[in-house]
C-alpha cells in the first residue's frame, strides 16, 4: 500500500475527530461558553495573563508540547505492525489526547489558570498533589535514562552525527550571547546556526567520531562509554544558566521540528513509497504482546500526561475566548499525532523492502534497541526522494533526535533536581535541598544507574534493557495523563455533565498501565531484574493509589451533585 | 487592514474593528521546544519549578507587560498581540503580511521580519519599531501612537 494512503487515512480521521468529536466535547462535555470571562481577561496584566489570538496560542502550545518521545514510541510500536500502531495513534489522539489536552486547558481556565498539580490537590484530594510529585519523579528518572540511551545508540550507530550534534553547542552559546547579552535580534543568527548545523552534517559524515579507542582504554563497551559521556555533559549543561545553552537551543529545535516534518511528508509524497511492514506482525511468543504493551509503548503521540502541564501552565492563562480552547488544545493534540504519524511512516515505508523490514524488526529487542536507527534510516530514505543522499538524510534525522533528546535531558535533570530538593524538604532533609551540586549529581546518578541496567533485550546484544525501560517510561507518562483525566472527569461530573468522554480513556489507560505493570513484575521477577522489579513495583503502587483516588473522588462527586453547578 | 479587535471591552467583543495591529514580542519565561512531551522547564505556577531560571525572560515579560497595559489604556481599539519570538510559524508570516499590506518594500519587509525575531520587540502594522532593547515605556507608547496617527 502506498504510504501516502496512510497519511490520507490519518488526516481524514483527524479532520473528522476535530470536526465532530471535538465539537461534541466543546458543546456537551465542557460546555465552552463564549461569554465566560477567561483568566486572560479577568486577570489581564500583559505579562502572564494576556488574551491571545488562537493561532498565536496554537503555535505556542504545539511547539511547547512537541518533543522526541512521539518519534521513539511509534518507532518501537510498529513492531506489532503498522495497523495497531497507526490505529492507536489515531484513536488515542482523537479520543484520549484531544479530551485530555482540551480538558486540561478548560479546567485550568475555569480555575483562574491554576496548574494541574494544584488542581489535582484541589479537585481530587490533598494527597493527590503528593501523588503527582511522585509520578513526576519516576517519569523524569525514566525520561533521563531512556534519552541517555537513545543518544548513545544514535552516536554509536551514526558516528557521522557526532560533529553536527557537538556543533550545536557553540552555535547555541553564540546565539545566547548575541541575543541576551547584546540584546540583538535572534532569528537571523538562529537561521545561520541551522545552516551551519546542516553544513556540519557532510563534515560529520567525512569525519565520523567514534569512541572505540576510549572505550577499550577504560575497559567499557562503546555504548556504555557514550552513556557516561552524555550524562557527564548533562551534568554540566544543567548547571549552566538557561540563557547560555538551553534557551537558544529552543530556536534551533523549533526550526528543526518544522523542517523535519516538512521533508518527511514531502519525501513520502514525492517518492510514493509503499509500506513494507505488515499490517499486523506475527510476533514470537516470548515477545511482549501488543495488548497491553502497545498502549504504553506509544504514550506521547497518542496521549501524553505532560501536555496537561503545558496546557495548565501557560496556555490557559492566554486563552482569549473559552471556545478557542477547542482549536488550541485539540489542535495541539492533532499536531503531536502528526509527528507520531511521521515516525510510523519512516519506520514502515522508509526502511525499504519487506525483507529489510523483517530483519530490522526481527524481535522486540531489535525493534526497541534499533527503533531510532530505523527512524533515522527511514527518514534518510524519504530525503533521498528529494535528491539528498540517504546517508546525509539519515544523519540529518539523527541530529534532530539527538538535539531533541539532549534538550530533554538537560530539562529533565534540572526538573529532577528541583523535585529532589522538594522531596528532601518534605522528608526533613533540609540541608540537602540547598546543595545544588549534590542534588544535580543525584539527579544524574539515578537515571544513569537505570540506563546501565543490564537486560540484553536490545539490538546487537549490548546488554541494556532499553525496551523495558521505555515501557516503564510509558507507564509513568500514562499515569500523569490518568491523573489529569481524573481531575477533568471529576470537574465535568461536578457540573452535571456526562463525564464518559474523560472516564473511558481514563479507565482504558489505567487498565492497560496496571496490566502492563503486572506483566512486567512477573517478567522482571523471573529474569531476576531486581532493580527494574523495584521500580515497576513502586510505579504499580502509584497506579493503585491513583485508581483509589480517582474512584473515591468520582464517587464523592456523584453523591454531591449540585443541580445549580451546570452553569459554573 | 481590518482585523478583529482583541481588547476585553464589551463593545469591542461585540464586533468592533480596528485598523492597527501592534505585536509585542517577548519570550515566555519557559522552555519552548524540544522536550515538551516529557519535561518542560519554567513558567511561573507551572507545577514543576524552574521559573527562577528564566528571571531574565521574566524581566522582559514585565517590561513588555507595562507597554501592553499603557497601550491598551491609551488606544483600546488597537489589535494588541503578545507573541513569543520562538513561535516561528505564526510570527514571521504575520509580520510579512502586515508589512506588505502597509506597503513596505521587499528589503524593508525582510529587515522588519529579521528585527521582529528578538527576545523583545515592538512591531506596528508590520514595521518593527524596536528590537532587542526598549526605551522607557512612555517613549515606546508615544512612538506607537505617533506611528498610528501618521496613517
Amino acid at each position: 500500500m502506498p504510504a501516502f494512503f496512510l497519511i490520507v487515512m490519518a488526516l481524514v480521521a483527524f479532520y473528522l475527530g476535530y470536526r465532530f468529536y471535538s465539537r461534541y466535547l466543546a458543546e456537551k462535555v465542557y460546555a465552552l461558553d463564549p461569554n465566560f470571562r477567561t483568566p486572560a481577561h479577568e486577570m489581564r496584566d500583559g505579562v502572564d495573563f494576556v488574551p491571545t489570538h488562537k493561532h498565536v496560542l496554537l503555535g505556542h502550545h504545539f511547539t511547547s508540547v512537541a518533543g522526541a518521545a512521539p518519534i521513539v514510541g511509534p518507532a518501537i510500536a510498529v513492531y506489532w505492525g503498522w495497523l495497531p500502531a497507526l490505529a492507536w495513534v489515531i484513536l488515542g489522539t482523537i479520543f484520549a489526547a484531544g479530551v485530555h489536552d482540551l480538558g486540561s486547558i478548560v479546567v485550568s481556565a475555569r480555575n483562574r489558570g491554576q496548574n494541574i498539580g494544584t488542581l489535582s490537590g484541589k479537585v481530587i484530594s490533598a494527597r493527590a498533589s503528593t501523588l503527582f510529585l511522585l509520578i513526576i519523579f519516576f517519569l523524569l528518572t525514566l525520561v533521563n535514562a531512556v534519552f541517555g540511551v537513545v543518544m548513545a545508540i544514535l552516536f554509536e550507530s551514526n558516528p557521522g552525527a557526532v560533529i553536527p550534534a557537538l556543533i550545536v553547542i557553540p552555535i547555541a552559546v553564540f546565539i545566547g550571547q548575541w541575543a541576551y547579552r547584546l540584546g540583538r535580534s535572534i532569528i537571523i543568527p538562529s537561521i545561520v546556526g541551522l545552516l551551519l548545523l546542516y553544513i556540519a552534517i557532510p563534515i560529520g559524515q567525512a569525519y565520523p567520531i567514534e569512541v572505540d579507542g576510549l572505550a577499550s582504554a577504560i575497559g567499557l563497551e562503546v555504548r556504555t562509554t557514550w552513556i557516561l559521556l552524555i550524562f557527564a555533559y548533562t551534568w554540566i549543561a544543567s548547571r549552566l544558566p538557561v540563557w547560555i545553552l538551553l534557551q537558544p537551543r529552543d530556536y534551533i529545535n523549533g526550526q528543526q521540528l518544522i523542517v523535519a516534518l516538512f521533508v518527511i511528508f514531502l519525501g513520502v509524497l514525492v517518492g510514493w513509497d509503499t509500506v513494507s511492514a505488515p499490517a499486523v506482525n506475527e510476533v514470537s511468543a516470548d515477545s511482549p504482546h501488543w495488548f497491553p504493551y502497545l498502549f504504553i509503548t506509544v504514550a506521547c503521540g497518542a496521549i501524553s500526561g505532560f501536555h496537561s502541564l503545558v496546557a495548565s501552565g501557560t496556555t490557559s492563562k492566554q486563552l482569549d475566548k473559552e471556545p478557542e480552547a477547542r482549536f488550541v488544545g485539540y489542535g495541539g493534540a492533532l499536531g503531536e499525532g502528526a509527528l507520531a504519524l511521521a515516525a510510523i511512516l519512516a519506520c514502515t515505508a522508509g526502511l525499504g523492502a519487506a525483507g529489510e523490514w523483517n530483519t530490522a524488526y526481527a524481535d522486540f529487542g531489535a525493534a526497541s534497541g534499533g527503533a531510532l536507527g530505523h527512524f533515522v534510516t527511514g527518514t534518510g530514505h524519504f530525503l533521498s526522494n528529494l535528491g539528498i543522499p540517504a546517508t546525509l538524510g539519515a544523519t540529518f534525522a539523527a541530529v534532530v533526535v539527538i538535539t531533541f533528546a539532549g534538550t530533554t535531558m538537560d530539562t529533565g535533570i534540572r526538573l529532577q533536581r528541583y523535585i529532589l530538593a522538594e522531596i528532601s524538604e518534605l522528608a526533613g532533609f533540609k540541608a540537602l535541598s540547598g546543595r545544588v551540586n549534590l542534588l544535580t549529581t543525584l539527579a544524574v546518578l539515578i537515571p544513569l544507574g537505570l540506563a546501565l541496567v543490564p537486560g540484553g533485550d536490545d539490538a546487537g546484544g549490548k546488554g541494556f534493557a532499553f525496551g523495558r525501560l521505555w515501557t516503564l517510561f510509558g507507564t509513568t507518562n500514562q499515569l500523569t495523563a490518568g491523573l489529569a483525566l481524573s481531575v477533568i472527569a471529576v470537574w465535568v461530573l461536578a457540573r452535571n455533565r456526562n463525564p464518559l468522554a474523560a472516564i473511558v480513556p481514563l479507565v482504558f489507560l489505567l487498565f492497560m498501565t496496571t496490566w502492563a505493570l503486572l506483566l512486567n513484575l512477573v517478567d522482571f521477577f523471573q529474569k531476576g531484574d531486581w532493580l527494574l522489579l523495584a521500580m515497576d513495583a513502586a510505579i504499580f503502587v502509584l497506579a493503585a493509589w491513583l485508581i483509589v483516588e480517582a474512584v473515591t473522588a468520582l464517587n464523592r462527586q456523584r453523591g454531591a451533585r449540585d443541580p445549580a453547578a451546570a452553569d459554573r | 487592514m481590518i482585523t478583529a479587535c482583541r481588547t476585553d471591552r464589551p463593545e469591542a467583543s461585540a464586533g468592533a474593528v480596528t485598523t492597527h495591529q501592534v505585536i509585542l514580542v517577548r519570550e515566555q519565561d519557559a522552555q519552548h521546544s524540544g522536550s515538551g512531551c516529557c519535561g518542560r522547564l519554567g513558567a511561573r505556577d507551572s507545577a514543576l519549578g524552574g521559573a527562577a531560571d528564566f528571571s531574565h525572560s521574566r524581566a522582559r515579560m514585565e517590561r513588555i507587560g507595562a507597554v501592553y497595559r499603557d497601550l491598551a489604556a491609551a488606544a483600546p481599539e488597537l489589535d494588541l498581540i503578545v507573541a513569543d519570538p520562538r513561535n516561528l510559524l505564526w510570527l514571521y508570516p504575520t509580520v510579512w503580511r502586515a508589512a506588505r499590506r502597509r506597503g513596505l518594500g521587499w528589503a524593508a519587509t525582510i529587515r522588519s521580519m529579521a528585527r521582529a525575531g528578538a527576545p523583545m520587540a515592538v512591531v506596528c502594522d508590520g514595521d518593527t519599531l524596536y528590537s532587542g532593547r526598549l526605551p522607557a515605556t512612555d517613549t515606546v507608547v508615544a512612538r506607537v501612537l505617533e506611528r498610528i496617527a501618521q496613517d
